[in-house]
């Protein structure tokens, strides 16, 4: 299937500013050298802890933040590159719902306002359409059309975060960016909001881009997945196949970290040791050798690639691709000591 | 087992323009000798204030507090002026909040902040309670306690805070301490490192842990017995295993049932239909009917009473699943 979004060596980076003068500003390599696709009418995940560049990520891909190399092509077109009249036409395409449904919505406006903004913008006048659509948006997401003027702060978070699924939908668009959209909500509204979007995507044969630091509702929603840390893609490919058999040691830790409702005693626990490094001066290797429970010598200065393992399954890591030159002396095998920081 | 603490028909009631709202409504709690008490809910069932309303922390007004008795450790606390309230607090029991950043004091080093544990409560000098701090640290598990001492909140990460917080409460070895959603803010790896911690120190300092979540997954790791609260009232309570295994309680077999799993099936997310109701504008009889698949008029109208089910369990439903259902 034809790829609906594609990134190649796509980096964003960010000058650290201020501070005393004569400092040395740093760069904060929020996301470097990530290359990935996206097919028409997938479900594509993105899973990592805080900090780790996802939400850059997805602002790159629908050009909110500009990439500071590297390209976006969006049905073939590159986002950078588009003047400004063909960006607003392509942006309608790609829509965005947040994950705070508190402080995404103006409080100052009622549901008839928000829903309808980016008709407006758009150049719809219309009232009586925008008022017909908006009733059906509004039922579409669940809500009524008594609900039309009525304010943000009448309703509950899982209310809001319909709204906001409302709006982002108003404009029919193809691409739609969901970042951690649960995450704020209560559990049981949590599936609520996960079944409509859905049977969203079934009416609207809509592609998603799932972010998301749960990975269970990763594994229950999407097709295909990528895990971040520090910027970079770890491992990418077919989400059954990651969760059947994870291949990076960080997807393992990370999965082996997901606490269950279930008892069963047997399960291993791998317990990962500090925390996420300063992506200020990332480590020059492997960008998870520190925390690593299996790094080798070798890891500390080679940059693993992003290499594919199986059909659709890649992954960044010397220990399962090996070390790029075979010639090296045997040393880069040599297990790190794990107290060494 | 004489238990370290016996809350008795608590009810908070906070008076607002908007009406009555009846946070907390005849809650009874009972928590043994190192035993870990999970309250579990979702947001507005009135965890909090019942976990704060033990420490005394509920400020009267805005709030009107009526219980019958807070036994704490063999004394009943309910009538302590805030003087005595002080000597217990940070001493006896102590509370671990949810948001280090903010529980921190951001102009304070965290060795400074301590300290002041063991200065207030012990009567060290500065130096002794240093020490203590150093070793405090060096147990909860930071790495070079000695320099992170002098760092300030902002120069550490939210795991670390998180660390410092646990290093505080457990300073005095107080004889309960109450974790208000304690690893709510923190990555999966992170909380699965402060859980552990948390966990260890609870046995190895023989305290006993009131833990108050929203996270299922999180009693399970760690939890003895567990309080599911809805709309300001118990609908059940259970030792862990038994509330897992076979939850009796509509409202507890529907919020496990909506906890992702990694083993589910594709695409399909098992809800509960509603929402929580407005707690200025609760429903008749039992709270959680409206969304109740098995609800009948009985339920419409009267408020079921919490009923021994025997094992030490209980649960506020007319009818109890009792086959528990293959949840």
């Amino acid at each position: 299937m034809r790829d609906i979004l594609s990134m190649k060596n796509l980096s964003v980076h960010f000058p650290v500013k201020g501070g005393l003068p004569f400092v040395k500003r740093g760069v904060i390599q929020a996301v470097s050298d990530v290359s990935l696709a996206i097919k028409h009418g997938e479900t594509f995940g993105i899973v990592g802890e805080s900090g780790c560049g996802k939400t850059t990520l997805a602002n790159a891909m629908i050009g909110m933040v500009r990439p500071t190399s590297g390209e976006v092509l969006f049905n073939g077109m590159d986002l950078c590159k588009l003047s400004r009249e063909d960006f607003k036409k392509t942006r309608r395409q790609m829509q965005m719902i947040f994950q705070d449904p508190f402080s995404s919505l103006n409080p100052r406006f009622n549901v008839y306002q928000i829903v309808s903004e980016p008709m407006f913008i758009r150049g719809e006048d219309d009232e009586e359409t925008m008022t017909d659509r908006v009733v059906e948006l509004l039922e579409l997401v669940g809500l009524s059309s008594e609900d039309l003027y009525r304010y943000p702060s009448d309703f509950s978070g899982g209310q809001r975060q319909r709204l906001g699924i409302a709006r982002s939908i108003s404009l029919n668009p193809s691409f739609l960016v969901c970042d951690e959209p649960v995450s704020a909500l209560d559990v049981s509204i949590h599936a609520q909001i996960l079944n409509l979007l859905v049977k969203i995507q079934e009416q609207m044969k809509l592609t998603y881009v799932f972010i998301s630091h749960n990975l269970a509702d990763v594994k229950n929603i999407c097709d295909n997945m990528a895990v971040m840390y520090l910027g970079k893609i770890m491992e990418s490919g077919n989400s059954d196949t990651i969760f059947k058999r994870p291949l990076h040691p960080y997807t393992q830790a990370l999965l082996a970290a997901v606490l269950d409702t279930t008892f069963d005693e047997k399960r291993e626990q791998i317990i990962l040791q500090g925390d996420i490094p300063s992506p200020i001066n990332p480590p020059v290797g492997c960008r998870f050798w520190q925390r690593c429970p299996k790094a080798m010598q070798g890891c500390k200065t080679i940059p693993p690639e992003h290499l594919q393992v199986e059909e659709g399954h890649y992954v960044a890591c010397h220990l399962v691709n090996g070390f790029p030159d075979v010639r090296l002396p045997d040393r880069y095998d040599a297990p790190v000591d794990g107290s060494k920081k | 087992m004489e238990p370290i603490l016996k809350l008795r028909n608590l009810k908070v009631v906070f008076p607002t323009n908007y009406g009555v709202i009846r946070a907390v409504e005849s809650v009874d709690l009972d928590i043994g000798d190192r035993e870990c008490v999970a309250l579990v809910g979702e947001s507005g069932c009135g965890k909090s204030v019942t976990s704060q309303s033990v420490m005394r922390l509920i400020e009267s007004p805005p709030a009107l507090t009526q219980v019958d008795a807070i036994e704490f450790n063999g004394r009943d606390i309910k009538d302590y002026t805030p003087k005595q309230m002080q000597e217990l607090r940070g001493k006896e029991m102590s509370m671990i909040f949810q948001d280090a950043m903010t529980s921190l004091n951001p102009v304070m080093t965290v060795g400074n902040q301590i300290d002041e544990m063991y200065m207030r409560h012990q009567g060290d000098s500065k130096k002794e309670a240093r020490e203590k701090t150093v070793k405090a640290l060096e147990l909860i598990g930071l790495p070079e306690p000695r320099t992170r001492a002098n760092s300030f909140p902002h120069q550490l990460s939210g795991g670390m805070r998180q660390r410092v917080l646990l290093a505080m409460a457990f300073a005095c070895m107080p004889k309960l301490i109450i974790a208000d959603e304690p690893t709510t803010a923190l990555d999966v790896t992170i909380q699965a490192q402060v859980l552990k911690t948390l966990r260890g120190m609870q046995r190895g300092c023989g305290t006993s842990l009131l833990l108050v979540t929203h996270d299922l997954s999180v009693v399970a790791s760690i939890a003895d017995t567990v309080y599911v609260m809805y709309s300001g009232k118990i609908v059940e309570k259970a030792p862990v295993k038994d509330l897992f295994n076979s939850p009796q309680h509509p409202y507890t077999v529907g919020l496990m049932a909506a906890v992702p799993r990694l083993t589910d099936k594709k695409k399909t997310f098992t809800q509960i239909p509603g929402t929580v109701p407005h707690p200025a504008r609760k429903p008749s009889g039992c709270y959680f009917h409206p969304r109740c698949e098995y609800a009948t008029d009985k339920c419409r109208k009267e408020m079921p009473p919490l009923m021994g089910q025997g094992g030490g369990r209980e649960v506020r439903c007319y009818y109890p699943l009792t086959a528990g259902g293959n949840m």
